[in-house]
């Protein structure tokens, strides 16, 4: 079975949104829910200026604190690694929000807790995450982990990378490449 | 609560679902997957999903998109990769955008003015009394008074018949305010306006232009190819803009001295002789007048003048040299020198001719000549209507007035004051909104109040539409076949085409089918007897491809592949005018010669500063700010802000997010600041894509600012752009 995980290269990111909206489409979203957002931050002083911005998503963790405070069992971890929101069984707590370290959840306009999916029903039919495939610098790449040979695979290993607050143990499944 | 009380509030799927599942993965699977039946019930339920190949309308660059239908509803659309112009990605005015569609305000049938209110009226009607009061005004006041304004789009050659076969010669773009100065520049130098090979190159340098801003998402992606492959990235910007987020360096320049910067990096290669010695000797004029001025502008003198040090300068010149021709300068767009200031023309001559020094025209890695689709003709079949005999009353084209304006795009900025003039009588806006993008917004709205009869086509309610007599509503994009066209051209001449995704929603026509029904009312049916399906073919049959194929693929590349080099020049003297001839018959400097802005800042005043503008990647222009897709973005990251260097901002007493009162001759407004280290200190920038004032527009109505109220209304003297960064503002605390 696949175990999937992305890399978001930082460095790459101008913080246009595309994505945003993307997904939003991919996933029927109204214009306030968004399964990911963009952290700008400034560097250095006038003219020895940088910036840079950094997505964020649902990180899948692979250790979920969102999974651990569900009273439902609707948040979820699934084999493949993608943690999900079953919202049948989401009785709209917030509990996960509180819990989730990376501000990635929503409210729903029907009621339920979401996040990103990572678009698993279409990655399912072997298509690509709306984000990756609609960023014009290619900040992410999406694939099976467990695949030596995938893409993703052999740029975690040539390239030094880290995870979103690594310190909490969260142990995600999003891999950062600073910029 | 176990899994079977779970399965008991299952219904009709279940036992279908347990199967499947059961067969497809195994028990374990099956009780772990449980959680995700919903998921599951979807994609099992899920409409079939039918794609159509088309382009976007998000902005003028007509990405090539795939949109996906679900139900007979919209549901989203993805990059065509075999598209030119955007090689499969789409940015997020594409995605957002598309749910105008959907927009409630949206217009739902051709109204009419009723005092200050309007009428929902039938297309029949519309068509008789717009015609009836056209031919009266011709009639009376004769064809030269009578204009159309438009954003081009693909089918803008038949707005362009129609005015021709009305005996007018007014048809304008909105180019006076965007790229005017840019083209004129390349165009005296090398004849054309030429493309950027950006993937092969090995040396960027972006004076202003801001594609991943303003967005551009084929040369993003070729720029973030180069750098892969090693290329250096330089972006010279007083702010530091998208691009610069991608760039090695950045080079926040003293706004309105990138002529400057371009005199001194001349200066470098001359002086260290640095040029293409070959391509100067065989393919310019004029290098020695060029030598003679440009010894005047030594990196050291420059260096006071765009505050960029005089050593930086001098290494990216040689930097620049050591990898010609595979080192280019951008060949630039609105930013920096479009029509910003009074030596923007001047700035692009001076930026065509660096680049020509590094002998990079049409070279591999450097500035070159797309190729472009010859599409046929409409005629023999189709005669086409005669040339207007009298020129634009803008004056473009005209030796005294407007002499190196582009009789293509017109002066659509001029067009209130002639309307104030009584020259023009009546017209058509299609596709703009030039009361909210055009300088001076009050005198704007004076002129196009002023005409006897203004027609607006668009699909909402815009602060032009407001003011007219008549608005005729145009169906979305995703709702209409449409022309053919060019656009995506670059290495290879590519064809594609605007089709319909969905039925239209409501009692909406074409663009296409609109002009040749006005045509057909006015009298001038006979150069408009085809629709647009024939039309199309037509255009298409010397391509070698047919419309079927086109339509299927909704793009297609065409004719031959570019070659490098070139033998001759569509300039007067065939080659690349360092020294131009015309210039000097006209009264201009023959070379680039260093010019002051028209107004500058006081830099002893705390409060004084140039007005600077841009594009953020979520808005076009004043069509996107309605889209609560994309105002949801500026609202999360509160983006309506104004930028301005933090240490002016402290000394005004301001802090971050504070409201401010800007004012400048013209106009004055409040707005929020952000404080930022990535701004020079003599200027603030506002975002362009706010400050929409009509109540129609009721998601983006009196949401920040825009840069054309502070704006008074210039022409240049070269080719009559609106030289939008000549503003002078001042900036107190609110």
């Amino acid at each position: 079975m696949a175990r999937y995980g992305m890399v978001i290269d930082e460095s790459k990111c101008v913080g246009c949104n595309a994505c945003r909206v993307a997904c939003q489409n991919q996933n029927n979203l109204a214009p306030y829910e968004a399964y990911n957002h963009l952290e700008e931050r400034e560097y250095g002083a006038f003219p020895n200026y940088n910036r840079e911005f950094l997505p964020v998503q649902c990180q899948h963790c692979d250790n979920p604190p969102c999974v651990r405070v569900c009273p439902t069992g609707a948040s979820h971890k699934r084999k493949d690694g993608v943690v999900l929101v079953n919202e049948d069984k989401c009785i709209g707590c917030k509990y996960c929000i509180a819990a989730c370290p990376y501000n990635v959840r929503i409210i729903k306009k029907e009621g339920y807790i979401e996040k990103c999916r990572f678009c698993i029903e279409f990655v399912e039919k072997g298509e690509t995450p709306a984000c990756v495939t609609t960023c014009m610098t290619g900040v992410r790449m999406f694939g099976n982990l467990d695949d030596p040979n995938s893409e993703i695979s052999r740029f975690i290993t040539k390239h030094k990378l880290k995870q979103f607050k690594a310190e909490i143990n969260t142990q995600p499944r999003i891999y950062y490449r600073k910029a | 609560m176990a899994e079977h009380d779970y399965l008991k509030g299952l219904k009709i799927s279940r036992r279908s679902f347990l199967k499947a599942s059961a067969m497809g993965a195994g028990a374990f699977v099956l009780s772990h997957e449980l959680l995700d039946f919903k998921s599951w019930v979807h994609a099992q339920t899920e409409a079939p999903v039918i794609t159509f190949p088309t382009f976007c309308n998000g902005c003028g660059n007509r990405c090539g998109i795939i949109a996906s239908v679900k139900n007979g509803r919209l549901w989203k659309i993805e990059g065509n990769p075999e598209a030119n112009g955007n090689l499969g990605v789409v940015c997020p005015k594409g995605h957002g955008y598309l749910h105008d569609l959907y927009n409630p305000q949206r217009l739902k049938s051709p109204l009419k003015r009723a005092g200050d209110k309007f009428e929902p009226i039938s297309w029949e009607q519309a068509y008789k009394e717009i015609s009836e009061k056209i031919n009266l005004i011709l009639m009376d006041k004769g064809p030269q008074s009578l204009f159309w304004v438009n954003y081009p789009q693909s089918n803008h050659q038949y707005a362009l018949r129609l005015m021709h076969a009305l005996g007018s010669p007014h048809y304008f773009t909105h180019g006076s305010t965007c790229y005017t100065a840019r083209n004129a520049g390349w165009v005296t130098t090398v004849g054309q306006l030429p493309s950027n090979d950006l993937s092969n190159a090995q040396y960027i340098l972006i004076i202003g232009r801001n594609p991943a801003g303003g967005i551009n998402l084929g040369q993003v992606k070729c720029i973030v190819e180069a750098k892969g492959k090693g290329a250096k990235l330089v972006v010279l910007d007083p702010r530091h803009s998208e691009t610069a987020i991608l760039a090695d360096e950045w080079l926040p320049i003293k706004p309105g001295t990138d002529l400057a910067f371009l005199l001194g990096f001349i200066n470098v290669l001359v002086k260290e002789e640095l040029y293409d010695k070959k391509i100067v000797s065989e393919k310019t004029v004029g290098f020695k007048q060029l030598v003679e001025e440009i010894v005047n502008y030594p990196p050291e003198w420059v260096e006071k003048i765009c505050e960029i040090p005089a050593k930086t300068i001098t290494r990216i010149a040689r930097d620049m040299a050591q990898v010609k021709p595979k080192a280019l300068i951008h060949r630039g767009y609105h930013g920096a020198f479009g029509a910003q200031y009074l030596n923007s023309f001047q700035t692009a001559r001076a930026l065509a001719i660096a680049n020509s020094l590094l002998g990079n025209i049409n070279r591999k890695g450097g500035i070159y000549f797309a190729k472009s689709a010859l599409l046929g003709e409409l005629q023999p079949k189709h005669p086409a209507p005669e040339f207007p005999k009298m020129g634009k009353l803008d004056g473009t084209g005209v030796p005294g007035r407007y002499p190196l304006g582009s009789y293509g795009d017109g002066i659509a900025h001029a067009i209130p004051e002639l309307a104030l003039r009584g020259e023009l009588k009546a017209g058509f806006v299609y596709h703009n909104n030039p009361l909210r993008t055009n300088p001076n917004p009050k005198r704007v709205m004076a002129g196009y109040k002023k005409l006897e009869l203004l027609v607006v086509i668009d699909t909402v309610l815009s602060e032009t539409a407001s003011i007219a007599h008549y608005v005729l509503p145009e169906s979305f994009y995703l709702e209409r076949d449409e022309a053919l066209d060019t656009k995506h051209s670059g290495k290879r001449a590519q064809v594609s085409i605007q089709q319909q995704v969905v039925k239209p929603l409501y009692n909406t026509r074409p663009g296409t089918q609109i002009i040749i029904e006005l045509a057909k009312h006015l009298g001038v049916e006979k150069y408009f007897n085809f629709n647009i399906e024939e039309a199309n073919q037509l255009r298409l049959k010397p391509l070698g491809v047919t419309l079927g194929d086109l339509k299927a693929r909704g793009v297609l590349f065409v004719g031959e592949n570019w070659k490098e080099g070139f033998d001759k020049l569509e300039t007067p003297s065939g080659k690349v005018e360092l020294y131009s001839e015309t210039l000097k018959k006209l009264g201009f400097p023959p070379v680039p010669k260093w010019e002051e802005p028209f107004v500058s800042p006081d830099p002893r005043d705390p409060h004084s500063f140039r007005l600077l503008h841009g594009k953020q990647a979520i808005h076009t222009h004043s069509m996107t700010a309605n889209q609560p897709y994309l105002m949801a973005i500026s609202h999360r990251y509160d983006m309506i802000r104004l930028w301005m260097n933090r240490l002016r901002g402290s000394q005004l007493g301001l802090k971050d997010g504070d409201w401010v009162k800007i004012k400048s001759t013209v106009g004055e407004g409040k707005v929020r600041v952000r404080l930022t280290e990535g701004l020079h200190p003599s200027c603030v920038w506002l975002p362009s894509g706010y400050g929409i004032f009509s109540k129609h527009l009721n998601t983006a109505y009196d949401i920040g600012l825009n840069y054309n109220d502070f704006l008074p209304t210039y022409f240049d003297p070269t080719v009559g752009h609106s030289m939008s960064s000549e503003i002078v503002v001042n900036v107190t605390k609110a």
